[in-house]
């Protein structure tokens, strides 16, 4: 029988019986010291990613969250046996041990924003396209041109990315009061101006939720999805990829 | 489910599909790619991140479709982002 884990939290006391996991089976806390895992006994092993589960394992940790600081696991994270855990808490007490005091008391938001990046990007090439018309050019060889026209494609690129940071940087600098961490991506896609992670002392995520809700309604032309608040998925700092097939 | 918030009109059902599988898409986004990985032989199995791509292009999909849904379309482009 193998054993789920869905998370690490600030206890060694028993979860409550309403908690359910993964196909209906039991949540309960494998203590170390002064913390625990939580797991589920697995009688038939998981390994395909269905949008189910993965709802499963987020219910637990959103539940438990509640009442203790987590740390999440990736879902599909299954050990072998309950000596196997108990050897991680070991192991990494000291990471986990930081990383609950850490994120003691908070909860992560997601905020993304989509500008129209096709337009904006046509916006530039038009205007770039402007300027070179007025430059006379002679005649050039087929090399040259090459060469020209990447550097053309190089200054429209790097004029777009420009253009982004300085929208991201109104955006994150109106948000910046509220949060204790974040973790800021940059275009993910043309279209993805910004997928952001906030970091949210309990105490001030009304204030957050407020803030986005002013933002959301200000006249531009970018939109938004915010999300939470979420385990801290994108804060708990043991997140190495590497695993033992690779 | 941690709530996901946009822009959608709440009494249509189009967009209240649209929110479930924005939260959806929100939450393979944390579980599949983030969180505590622990490595070593005493793991049997961590998720695949593979899905995480499509799901990101879902995602733009999803939101701008539930702009236009409210009827408030991104200015401009009106095409399916990339």
């Amino acid at each position: 029988m193998a054993i789920y884990v869905y998370g690490i939290i600030d206890s060694n006391d028993k979860i409550g019986a309403s908690v359910t996991g993964l196909g209906g089976a039991g949540v309960y806390n494998i203590p170390y010291r002064d913390i625990g895992a939580l797991a589920s006994d697995l009688d038939t092993p998981v390994r395909d990613t269905d949008e189910k589960r993965v709802l499963e394992h987020e219910t637990v940790l959103e539940k438990v969250m509640k009442s203790f600081t987590v740390l999440p696991m990736r879902f599909l994270t299954v050990f072998n046996k309950r000596d196997a855990v108990v050897s991680v808490l070991n192991e990494h007490y000291s990471d986990f041990r930081e990383d609950l005091d850490r994120l003691h008391d908070k909860a992560e938001f997601g905020i993304k924003v989509i500008w129209p990046g096709a337009v904006i990007r046509e916006r530039i090439v038009n205007a770039y396209s402007k300027a070179q018309a007025s430059v006379p050019s002679p005649d050039d060889s087929p090399g040259k041109s090459f060469v020209k026209k990447k550097f053309e494609t190089y200054k429209i690129n790097k004029e777009f990315e420009e253009e982004a940071d300085r929208r991201i940087a109104v955006i994150d600098n109106f948000f910046n009061r509220f949060v204790c961490e974040k973790k800021l991506e940059r275009l993910k896609t043309e279209n993805m101006l910004l997928s952001a992670s906030y970091l949210v002392d309990n105490e001030k995520q009304d204030d957050f939720k407020k803030a986005f809700e002013g933002m959301r309604t200000s006249p531009d032309d970018l939109k938004y999805l915010f999300s939470g608040p979420w385990p801290p998925y994108n804060f708990v700092t043991k997140t190495k990829t590497e695993h033992k097939h690779e | 489910m941690g709530a996901v918030n946009t822009i959608q009109d709440r009494n249509s059902s189009s967009s209240f599909l649209k929110e479930n599988r924005v939260t959806l898409l929100e939450v393979l986004d944390r579980a599949l790619t983030k969180g505590i990985v622990i490595s070593g032989d005493i793991v049997i199995s961590v998720a695949d991140v593979d899905l995480i791509y499509v799901g990101l292009k879902l995602l733009v999909s999803s939101v701008e479709t539930m702009e236009r849904l409210r009827g408030a379309p991104m200015s401009g482009n009106q095409e399916e982002p990339t």
